[in-house]
């Protein structure tokens, strides 16, 4: 009895061929999938990462500091350096963009390796940029203190007097930029690092099979 | 030249690409989850294409792959698909040779198989496919003998679960 049902189960099951057809181009697309994922997300956090600087610097407002300090004038530099940093991270992001689409519309393995290894380098870039900026705002922010805070301004007599002082207080101010470098070097490892092993990891893959 | 085996992988798999869909027939429920599975084998496939060496058919080495990528899965996802959704799927009947009472046997069959394991399911879709047991302990690693065995108690299986 068992015999006659699966007699006709194989009679059906040999018979049907309807399945919905997947295109050459579908096939390409799903070799590529995990390397358009991963530079979608790199797209997606590059946006988020921006939003957050930008909800940060809200509550932090830089502005009332510049106030009390001796050159209100400072304030336009400041601000004329926020909005240069927005320009580039905006193009980093734009750059991002294309990448992701780049991808995920590659058709030849080849083309996808060299679109990662772009991406890669972006990315490297975007964060070498932004660990620039770090150093260079936080000398800049140094700068101001010590020649317009009216609070500051006391030490600086004080260093002047004293090479020992000066010593100890150009110390304190490598060993805060290297702090803060390093945290910002962290975050940026923990948000990009782990994506970017990936991607590396799918290049290699493909370079096995491009042989 | 490196395009090429990308491309000839590409055009082997769209013409055997039935193997696969039936696989996925066999091993998930509903579209997404059949799609889901067709790309990871897809991938699977691709990744083990190079030491593809085209001594055997690519529709030998694919069921070989395909069989142990839905195998692998289906273990991963351990909450196994008991809550088959088996009255929606297709039974590709033509309407000319349209017999309810045969379409009510095949019902029952395809919800047979679904409570099968991993490794019976894969047997079934073998024997389903016209394999020999020689070409079906080849591909899922077995004896011939064992796949004998297995097969057969997979047939008192379906039987204790058609007639309780």
């Amino acid at each position: 009895m068992i015999m006659e049902e699966l007699d006709l189960l194989k009679k059906d099951w040999q018979k049907n061929a309807a399945f919905e057809q997947v295109s050459e181009g579908e096939i390409y697309k799903m070799l590529h999938m995990k390397s358009s994922s991963i530079v979608k997300w790199i797209f997606i956090i590059s946006i988020l990462e921006i939003l957050l600087w930008t909800m940060i610097s809200v509550f932090f407002n830089t502005d009332d500091y510049l106030k009390n300090t001796k050159y209100e004038e400072l304030n336009v530099y400041f601000e004329g350096l926020t909005v240069l940093n927005y320009a580039v991270i905006l193009v980093f992001i734009y750059l991002f963009y294309k990448n992701y689409v780049s991808i995920s519309t590659t058709v030849s393995t080849k083309q996808l390796m060299k679109d990662i290894l772009k991406s890669r380098k972006t990315v490297q870039c975007y964060v070498w940029y932004n660990l620039g900026m770090v150093v260079l705002s936080l000398i800049i922010g140094f700068l101001i203190a010590f020649t317009s805070n009216p609070e500051v301004m006391v030490l600086r007599d004080k260093i002047a007097s004293d090479g020992k002082i000066m010593v100890i207080t150009i110390g304190i101010l490598i060993l805060t930029i290297a702090v803060f470098l390093s945290l910002f070097w962290l975050f940026y490892k923990l948000l990009y690092g782990i994506l970017l092993k990936r991607l590396y990891r799918n290049y290699n893959e493909l370079k096995k099979i491009d042989l | 030249m490196s395009d090429s085996l990308e491309q000839s992988f590409v055009k082997q798999l769209k013409t055997n690409q039935n193997i696969i869909h039936k696989i996925c027939r066999l091993y998930t429920n509903g579209e997404d989850a059949h799609k889901d599975l067709f790309q990871e084998i897809t991938i699977q496939l691709w990744k083990a294409f190079p030491k593809f060496r085209g001594d055997s058919k690519f529709s030998t080495w694919a069921y070989r792959v395909a069989l142990n990528t839905a195998i692998t899965l289906y273990r991963k996802s351990s909450r196994a698909i008991k809550t088959v959704d088996y009255e929606n799927h297709q039974f590709f009947i033509g309407q000319e040779d349209y017999n309810y009472e045969e379409e009510e046997r095949l019902k029952l069959m395809y919800k047979a198989v679904y409570q099968l394991n991993d490794i019976e399911k894969a047997l079934v879709f073998m024997y389903l496919e016209d394999k020999d047991y020689a070409e079906i302990s080849e591909t899922l690693g077995i004896t011939e003998v064992n796949a004998r065995v297995k097969m057969n108690r997979i047939k008192g299986k379906l039987k204790k679960i058609l007639n309780p």
